[in-house]
């Protein structure tokens, strides 16, 4: 598109932001001609779901702040508040390994695509790699990778276990080299925290998403280290983002106590998921493999299961004793992985 | 940085947001749609499990109830 230079003064360029934003603006309303419920009305609805509580996972001696399943969608690593990092069998509830970290609050950990490694950190504001094997205590294995300048709030392997990505209280996002901890790329962006980030599930997978204390969700290239979209509109902090399956929009969870749907391409806000009876905040949120369903973790300690199409809750998990954290759905979609203040994990399917 | 500056990146940044290329609401949620339609099948946490072996994360019993 053409833009006129507006001149180099920065009254100019004062000018020429609000004209940009109210354009965007306009754009944006001009092409929400129906609601997303609307559309779905004549969908039939979800047959009764047969999700049911099938394994507790109990050894955390404090709140479960995340979990992440393997590849080999048996295994689930779990941090905690106590300092410890556990990798379960989930199918016979096992410990199979269990690391000390040198500080509380490991507020992240993420298994890589190999199943060989896992990656975590917090209010160190480090990220660390532990190597899995059964001779070697990961402890002396162990390797910072990076360093933010505040804490560490969540990672994730982008396509190979060669790098890390990370978000940080210090409000960006950081792209690690595993094997020299060099920093390949970083993220500027965010006004406040970032809270959440998940990877676009393309084969490429050169995008990602982030989300924080600003109330905004920001669509990355990893490549360039360039925004390409902001979504606004949520009241409160975003604590969780999460990619819809196709890659087409993204799902956020927040403390204004719902889940937003937000379109790529119609570069808006598609759906909100709320009801009067909820006022808790969302601290995570994932899809089921076909997107139908919209998993969401709240502080009044339910999960609660959104038909995403409809907009309608279908029903809720009951089983924690506190916050629920963190949740993740298995890589084949056969099961739900959740984490709580209540020290447990659960697994449902 | 200078306020200049940090302007101009605002401001450029907003050129290239401005410059997207967007859909409707209508063709974006109707993608989203087909998208479940095409993969529902395979959603076991929707459809359920062809049978309850098929659930890795089944109760395991020595009995089982005839």
């Amino acid at each position: 598109m053409a833009t006129e230079v507006s001149g180099e003064n920065y009254d100019g360029l004062l000018k020429e932001m609000e004209t940009l934003k109210g354009r965007l603006d306009e754009e944006r309303l001009k092409l929400n001609d129906v609601a997303l419920s609307t559309v779905s009305q004549r969908l039939e609805g979800m047959a009764q779901l047969s999700i049911k509580p099938r394994r507790v996972l109990k050894g955390h001696q404090a709140k479960v702040l995340c979990a992440d399943w393997s590849s080999d969608k048996r295994h689930i690593v779990s941090s905690s508040q106590d300092g410890k990092i556990i990798v379960w069998d989930a199918f016979t509830t096992n410990k199979e390994h269990a690391v000390t970290m040198p500080t509380t609050w490991v507020m992240a950990c993420a298994f890589a695509p190999s199943g060989n490694l896992v990656a975590c950190g917090g209010l160190d504001n480090k990220v660390t790699v532990y190597p899995l094997s059964m001779e070697d205590d990961p402890i002396n294995k162990r390797k910072t990778v990076g360093t933010h300048t505040s804490y560490m709030s969540c990672c994730l392997f982008p396509n190979s276990d060669q790098q890390i990505l990370t978000g940080s209280g210090d409000s960006t996002c950081a792209l690690w080299d595993v094997e020299s901890g060099q920093l390949l790329q970083s993220f500027h962006g965010h006004s406040a925290d970032v809270m959440s980030i998940d990877l676009a599930p393309s084969e490429t997978g050169n995008t990602f998403v982030s989300g924080g204390c600003d109330r905004t969700a920001l669509i990355w290239d990893m490549r360039t280290g360039q925004k390409v979209q902001a979504f606004e509109g949520h009241d409160a902090d975003i604590n969780s983002v999460k990619f819809y399956p196709s890659g087409e929009a993204i799902a956020t969870g927040s403390d204004d106590a719902t889940c937003r749907l937000f379109d790529l391409r119609a570069d808006r806000e598609v759906a909100v998921y709320t009801k009067e009876s909820i006022i808790f905040g969302v601290n995570a949120v994932d899809f089921s493999v076909s997107g139908r369903i919209l998993f969401a973790g709240y502080n009044d300690y339910t999960v609660n299961v959104w038909d995403t199409l409809k907009c309608s809750r279908i029903t809720m998990l009951y089983g924690h004793e506190n916050r629920v954290s963190c949740l993740k759905v298995s890589p084949d979609g056969t099961a739900i992985c959740t984490g709580s203040w209540d020290f447990t994990l659960r697994v449902w399917a | 940085m200078s306020n200049l500056q940090q302007q101009r990146l605002v401001v450029e940044q907003l050129r290239r947001e401005a410059a997207i290329k967007r859909i409707t609401v209508r063709q974006a949620v109707a993608d989203i749609m087909k998208y479940v339609s095409d993969h529902q099948q395979d959603d076991c946490l929707m459809i359920g499990f062809s049978s309850q072996k098929a659930n890795p994360f089944r109760e395991k019993s020595s009995c089982s109830v005839l």
